[in-house]
């Protein structure tokens, strides 16, 4: 039996299961995307926002699922259109490659097995390259950009890989407030543009003015919808009750019963 | 000194045997090095070495190709090698060092044990370059020319699967297939470096002109060949000290790469001061 694929949903998944061998991070979760979102998934830290994503491109195998689906395709096929810009930390920064060649690579992992760049897969990075203005570093060592430009130029490979869906694992960390600002105003271009953005945040600034959906997920889904419907207070305390104290209106530290 | 001096080891055919050879495997084995270096492979690479020996040894005892061997054991600990770290994320390092020592031990029992085979333990522990034949030379000649093809028509794919793993599986790459491949290079470049400076100090050959490359340049085309050229310059050297100094080759050549890294680094040192 087929499934029945929605065309007009960027990420479709239903009752997944998933984690690590030794420990479930996911039970039970349903959520979908419409293709041309910003959406945002928050929750506190072992509440499996990267699970999530990871899990959705195929880089942790699911344990139980009714549907999941990528762009309206089953994950093995959808994954072509898929970008994944993993966390900071898990790149290797100092690893001897420019700039141009990363963002080449968006043609390389279309192309799998066999082939050869052509004039149009480097026209359509120096246009990428253009259009973050990045054109002058495209022969630096990428590591040695700063943290927004860094993203700039993964999000540059996502563009010439003509990926869909982009998904981004806690894109803010490391950036100053000005280079967070930018990457929003870049989402929101790049989600006009037709694009679903995805990303996994740790960071509630600015949710509100970027972002047109929020996920909160604790092991569970607490609350989906738009960003002032879920980041009530009602809701940020029975999210992240568990792991922080509260200051209280007086100074005094409370830790909320479970 | 004079161009005597200078062509004199080549008028005896074992040494332009022995320069050609010591010459092919420097190069390819520190091409491949550099990507053995950027993935912080060394300990794989020595892995790889150790049972490759024990490989060599069965063969011998057997009555088989000696490079059926090696290849044999090297490609199977390399793919071994993976196989733990995808089921197991704890203490690789430990397990694989327990592995592959044992197996060098048991390798170095079986060959000391069998009669008329002992003597070949030296020559496979410290290399036997000037042994070299003409036929094995052949051999060695061919596979340094398959493996450079691979690496020139396979280059940026082995880089995507060095520098972004995760990128490049989310978006349906063959990242395993990449990965694999590219170990069963590094597999085979050790296998026939073997008889150019032995089992023990053939991961030199891998890791350190790759290293020295890397503090010059960021640049990757241009690491690779510039760590096939201290591959060379290590070779050639170290061969003529040792024809004019009568010190073991394999050993010599070994000491010539690591007093070139340690040259490059003094200086930058000296320069950064």
């Amino acid at each position: 039996m087929s499934h029945v694929y929605s065309a007009d949903l960027a990420l479709n998944i239903k009752n997944l299961t998933a984690g690590y061998p030794d420990n479930v991070v996911l039970k039970d979760v349903s959520w979908q995307v419409k293709k041309g979102t910003l959406a945002a998934i928050i929750g506190p830290n072992g509440g499996g926002k990267s699970t999530l994503l990871k899990t959705a491109v195929g880089l942790l195998p699911p344990f139980e699922y009714k549907i999941m689906e990528l762009l309206g395709h089953p994950p093995r096929t959808g994954r072509k259109q898929v970008a994944y810009l993993p966390q900071q930390e898990e790149v290797d920064w100092n690893f001897p490659i420019t700039v141009l060649d990363v963002v080449l690579q968006g043609r390389l992992v279309r192309q799998g097995l066999w082939g050869r760049y052509s004039k149009e897969d480097y026209d359509s990075s120096h246009e990428a390259l253009a259009f973050f203005g990045l054109e002058r570093y495209k022969h630096t060592q990428v590591g040695s950009l700063s943290g927004g430009q860094r993203q700039r130029v993964f999000l540059a490979r996502a563009l010439v890989q003509e990926a869909d869906l982009i998904l981004l694992d806690e894109p803010s960390t490391g950036l100053d407030a000005k280079a967070q600002h930018e990457l929003a105003d870049l989402f929101l271009t790049l989600s006009q543009g037709g694009k679903t953005i995805v990303a996994a945040t740790h960071d509630l600034n600015c949710l509100t003015e970027c972002f047109d959906h929020v996920l909160a997920l604790d092991g569970r889904v607490l609350v989906e919808g738009k960003p002032d419907e879920v980041l009530t207070e009602a809701n940020m305390v029975k999210l992240f009750a568990r792991h922080f104290p509260k200051v209280g209106s007086r100074g005094e530290v409370m830790l909320h019963e479970h | 000194m004079s161009i005597e001096l200078i062509l004199e080891p080549f008028q005896y055919g074992f040494m332009v045997r022995a320069f050609v050879g010591t010459g092919l495997v420097s190069i390819i084995a520190a091409a491949v090095g550099t990507f053995v270096v950027l993935k912080g492979l060394a300990f794989m690479g020595d892995a790889i070495s150790h049972t490759a020996f024990t490989g060599i040894a069965l063969a011998l005892i057997l009555g088989i190709s000696v490079y059926v061997g090696a290849l044999f054991f090297a490609v199977l600990t390399a793919l071994g090698v993976v196989f733990l770290t995808r089921i197991s994320k704890v203490n690789n390092d430990t397990a694989l060092a327990i592995l592959f020592t044992g197996i060098f031990a048991l390798g170095i029992v079986l060959l000391s044990g069998t009669p008329g085979f002992s003597g070949d333990l030296n020559s496979l522990l410290l290399g036997s370059v000037m042994a070299i034949q003409a036929k094995e030379l052949m051999l060695v000649a061919s596979v340094a020319l398959v493996l450079g093809v691979v690496m020139a028509l396979f280059f940026r794919r082995f880089v995507l699967v060095s520098f972004d793993p995760v990128g490049a599986e989310a978006a349906g790459f063959p990242v395993a297939f990449f990965q694999g491949m590219l170990l069963i290079i590094i597999a085979v470049a050790i296998v026939v470096s073997i008889q150019a400076v032995g089992v023990v100090l053939v991961v030199a050959l891998l890791i350190t002109p790759a290293a020295t490359a890397s503090l010059i340049t960021k640049r990757l085309k241009i690491l690779v060949l510039l760590s096939s050229a201290f591959g060379l310059l290590s070779s050639f050297l170290g061969l003529y000290i040792s024809y004019f100094y009568g010190a073991p080759p394999g050993a010599t050549v070994v000491l010539v790469a690591t007093a070139l890294f340690g040259l490059i680094l003094g200086i930058q040192k000296l320069r950064g001061a």
